[in-house]
């Protein structure tokens, strides 16, 4: 976990980095269980609400046309979980290094496939999130921010990380 | 690999309208594009749109069985219900062309010929020619006389204004009513959550 010490940019953007995209991917995870359909109770009405938010996830998946029915299922029902973890786990800290490297793979994964689909001018909802949204320019361009934001993170992280603490002793000649 | 593009949003916020709590409550259904028995215990009504890709979807992986398991077995009361998006630019034209067959008692074979042609008749407009593939000439003269007519877009729009108070806002959304209860889905099911669904609602006490 990162220790407490004089504040700089660096830092800052650390911070920053960690509040935006901890936030983000949790919100995300969770939106694509939870939305658009948002039955809560009886239990077997909440499984239904999540079993088709998830099968609509799939099928956002599948519309990038870029990998099976049957991948785009996996993804649908890995994604999500994976998302809430690792933004939980950013957030909170531990092993930064680890998971903000693993989040800046992920946004370039999704930076890549949205770019790809808005250069070949494909008519589909982006499944960022849970509601449907049209993939256009500006997805592209707030993912290329996220990843950016992503890979400045990590860097700083581990710049931070191999530097000794600025309150240590020094070392001793 | 087919293209499945998801749902997508264009309609416009609804307005808070309280939606019908029960099947009983269910008003201007049109008996063409009803299947069932009225008495059914659970009502589906399912707001589609014939350009839609995910409707294709839910229409071709789930309807077939849907219908001979439950709505023909006297458990679901299914209705179809009209939801053009104004994106689709022959949506509408293709909603008429399914009232005017429905009117014949020629929904089924019409339905399914519009959904299984649609990336045909949506590059090229002709849902005359994607129908008249699966009627009868007579048949064929008389649906066009009722799209012509114009008195079928009236029906059209009490759908989509219905869709409007369940705050629909895309395409696939199924309103299942049971026991008092109802329940906006919207998205692409497939047949095996929708029948555990179905079956835990018909054991609900």
């Amino acid at each position: 976990m990162m220790q407490s010490s004089p504040f700089n940019l660096r830092r800052a953007i650390i911070w920053i980095g960690r509040l935006v995209l901890g936030g983000i991917f949790v919100y995300a995870g969770f939106s694509k269980l939870l939305l658009p359909n948002t039955h809560l109770w009886p239990m077997f009405v909440l499984k239904f609400s999540i079993s088709m938010n998830i099968s609509s996830f799939a099928q956002q998946v599948e519309s990038y046309k870029m990998i099976s029915p049957e991948a785009s299922q996996v993804v649908a029902h890995t994604l999500p979980f994976v998302e809430i973890v690792l933004g939980l786990l950013v957030l909170i800290g531990w092993r930064l290094r680890i998971w903000a490297a693993a989040i800046t793979a992920i946004m370039v994964a999704f930076l890549t496939v949205v770019t790809r689909a808005y250069l070949l001018h494909m008519d589909i909802n982006c499944g960022c999130f849970g509601t449907p949204e049209k993939l256009t320019g500006m997805t592209v361009v707030r993912d290329g921010v996220f990843t950016l934001l992503a890979l400045l993170t990590t860097i700083f992280v581990f710049i931070e990380e191999r530097k000794p603490h600025p309150w240590a002793a020094p070392e001793k000649a | 690999m087919p293209i499945i593009p998801a749902p997508v949003v264009v309609a416009k916020e609804a307005s808070p309208l309280p939606p019908p709590q029960s099947a009983a409550a269910l008003t201007d259904v049109d008996p063409h594009k009803a299947f069932g028995s009225k008495n059914a215990p659970i009502t589906m009504e399912v707001f589609s749109d014939f350009q839609c890709p995910a409707c294709k979807t839910l229409f071709i992986t789930t309807n077939r069985r849907l219908m001979d398991d439950y709505v023909s077995t006297g458990k679901v009361y299914l209705i179809h219900r009209d939801f053009p998006l104004a994106m689709h630019a022959h949506s509408r034209v293709a909603a008429r062309y399914a009232r005017a067959a429905a009117q014949l008692g020629k929904v089924e074979p019409v339905e399914q010929a519009l959904f299984q042609n649609q990336e045909k008749w949506e590059q090229t407009g002709d849902v005359d020619g994607t129908v008249a593939a699966v009627l009868s000439a007579p048949e064929m003269n008389k649906v066009r006389a009722l799209v012509k007519g114009g008195a079928l877009d009236s029906m059209i729009d009490k759908d989509f204004a219905l869709g409007q108070t369940y705050r629909v806002s895309q395409t696939p959304t199924t309103v299942f009513h049971c026991k008092g209860q109802t329940y906006p889905y919207s998205g692409v099911m497939t047949y095996d959550i929708l029948k555990t669904f179905l079956e835990q609602l018909l054991s609900q006490k």
